[in-house]
């Protein structure tokens, strides 16, 4: 067991040393470095911005080095002292959330390291932000179902995890647009954890109880906005209900040309991804960047779907 | 031993009994023929979980690598199921195959290296999840096959395939540890590891059989609930294994090994999605509903183990 110990140690001092060396030849070539630290590579949103990344950062000549928080903020943290410490020109940081990944800026900054977040943000500013505001997703979804049944009707919400700054905000900025048409009802609102499988069960059992008194759903994502999809389908209903939901997944998209899906709200990975590594370059050459690039939201509809669709 | 078995479940049947006496006073829909066709449907994915790791929990094991199996096994079959790939049978049989092939593993490893199976299963666990995520490059697998996804939104003779599954697999768990060799050994195992051992039982043998089965039916479990959401999730499945687990316990199954039954299993499975059901057609917050689950999960499991003292 003590020898186990001693080899342990030693392997860590021999990796230690390895990175160290990587390091110095790094400086050598002058290339710029950034680190980044992802929200989770479990989801497919956040896979498409990190290739975005990795695309642009070809183009322009940097160098990354590319990790997955999955969805700890106390990894994160770690993860970015681990930057600190390598001397990183750059960080890139995709929040897990909103209060518990702000000492992760925060250490940047008093190390002097800039921090640039991408597509979520956190209570500490960091020197820029990259992405969009989750608020507005959801006054697009619901102004959208508002004028669908024209400020009249009954409406189910299938939330994302509860807890999470996505959740929260796609929640708010739905809740905003319902305040200004009183005659809109939200008859149930309940999570199904981002979960397609969990979203179709969670229908299933509101159409057994509501039935034919809902006239429309949104979903905080797709993968819930199609599995509400699924089970109205089943039961025959799809027709006399209007289905959103956010992301614009390749999968939402295809739902959206065959109708299934009536509309969803498209995120711009690439315009995130390619605008952060833009950012973080500018900023590691001295020169000026804007404080927040705000990149909009677009609602996708059987009537604009053709642009979205490679 | 039955006598005892018997009451048991007596009593945890009073139990189920009453939550749905309850629930169908408080909300009419509960207690028609198409709730209770969702119910059972939505419950059977779990419930092959469940009879599957209701054989390893009574040798006194554990499996906590079923979730990334159902991932390992969704992905692989979503993969080869795309329209006019190949004919529906070939993604199945792959699917299952990664199933027992990861079942086989665990089983394997615990008896070549004596590890504890929460420990080995742990390993499987994360690396099930990793294979997942590889083998789909961490994106959901879409666009499969009409008869692929025939078999999670089908029906014969207006029956759902799935529920059809489910009372095939219930009935052929039952026979295997009622009325088969390998069903007393598991009892033997549990009960008594060292006496097993000494009275010839080969214990590897049917440590190995059980986890292979508990994977097989992951796989299996991984193929409908791809076929049901129509896409290959690398991410799907995470926590099921609690879920199934939960289920064998409120089933009256001992994790200590050596007592508990496959009806006990499908009643505990039967409550949890009644009571997932019942929560939310009464529209109950979903704060409220974790509460209320974890509550019955515990008042069940204290119920019969009153019921138990009082009959022992």
């Amino acid at each position: 067991m003590k020898y186990s110990y001693l080899i342990l140690i030693t392997l860590i001092t021999l990796f230690a040393g390895c990175n160290q060396s990587t390091d110095s030849e790094k400086n050598k070539a002058n290339k710029i470095v950034i680190g980044i630290s992802m929200l989770s590579m479990q989801n497919e949103f956040i896979v498409n911005i990190n290739d975005e990344m990795l695309k642009k950062a070809q183009e322009l000549g940097a160098e990354l080095i590319i990790v997955d928080a999955e969805h700890s903020s106390l990894k994160q943290i770690e993860q970015i002292e681990s930057f600190i410490a390598q001397k990183v020109d750059v960080i890139i940081l995709n929040p897990c959330e909103y209060e518990a990944s702000s000492p992760a800026v925060a250490k940047a900054l008093a190390a002097n390291i800039p921090i640039v977040n991408v597509n979520s943000a956190t209570k500490i500013a960091p020197t820029a932000f990259v992405g969009s505001n989750d608020l507005e997703s959801g006054k697009i979804a619901m102004k959208f179902i508002a004028e669908q049944l024209g400020g009249k009707g009954n409406i189910v919400m299938i939330q994302g995890l509860n807890g999470q700054a996505a959740q929260i905000q796609r929640e708010e900025g739905a809740k905003e647009i319902l305040k200004e048409y009183p005659g809109l009802k939200l008859i149930a609102q309940q999570t199904a954890e981002w979960d397609r499988s969990k979203s179709m069960d969670l229908m299933q059992n509101w159409i057994q109880s509501y039935g034919i008194k809902i006239n429309a759903v949104f979903a905080h994502n797709d993968e819930m906005g199609l599995g509400a999809v699924k089970a109205l389908q089943d039961a025959g209903m799809k027709d006399k209900v209007i289905v959103v939901s956010i992301d614009a997944i390749a999968d939402a998209l295809r739902a959206v040309k065959k109708g299934d899906l009536d509309a969803t709200v498209f995120q711009d990975a690439k315009r995130q991804g390619a605008g952060a590594i833009e950012t973080a370059v500018k900023i590691a050459k001295g020169q000026k960047v804007e404080k927040e690039l705000m990149i909009p939201f677009q609602l996708v509809t059987k009537a604009t779907i053709k642009a979205y669709l490679k | 031993m039955q006598y005892i078995n018997n009451i048991r479940q007596y009593g945890l049947l009073i139990v189920f009994g009453i939550i749905c006496l309850i629930i169908s006073l408080i909300t009419p829909q509960f207690l028609t023929i198409s709730n209770l066709t969702i119910i059972v449907t939505q419950v059977s994915i779990n419930a092959l979980l469940a009879f599957g790791v209701t054989f390893v929990i009574i040798t006194g094991g554990i499996d906590l690598s079923l979730g990334s199996i159902v991932a390992v096994s969704g992905v692989t079959s979503a993969m080869l199921a795309h329209p006019d790939s190949y004919p529906v049978l070939i993604p199945i049989i792959m699917g299952l195959l990664a199933g027992l092939l990861m079942g086989a593993f665990n089983g394997f490893i615990i008896t070549k290296s004596k590890i504890a199976p929460f420990i080995v299963t742990l390993g499987t666990m994360t690396i099930g999840r990793g294979l997942a995520l590889i083998l789909s490059d961490g994106r959901p697998v879409s666009n499969l096959s009409d008869s692929f996804n025939y078999l999670g939104s089908g029906t014969v003779l207006g029956i759902p395939v799935l529920i059809l599954i489910f009372i095939l697999v219930f009935v052929l768990c039952s026979i295997i540890l009622n009325k088969t060799i390998l069903g007393r050994y598991i009892y033997a195992i549990g009960g008594n590891e060292q006496a097993a051992r000494a009275s010839g039982i080969n214990i590897d043998r049917v440590k190995l059989s059980v986890y292979s089965i508990s994977g097989l039916l992951a796989g299996l479990a991984g193929i409908l609930l791809a076929s049901r959401i129509t896409t290959g999730q690398p991410n799907a499945g995470a926590g099921f294994e609690l879920d199934a687990i939960a289920a064998v316990v409120i089933g009256g199954t001992s994790t200590a090994g050596g007592r508990g039954t496959m009806a006990g299993t499908l009643i505990g499975v039967l409550l949890i999605g009644v009571i997932n059901n019942g929560l939310d057609l009464l529209n109950v917050t979903s704060y409220y509903q974790q509460v209320v689950m974890g509550i019955i999960i515990i008042g069940a499991v204290v119920l019969d183990s009153l019921n138990q003292k009082s009959t022992s």
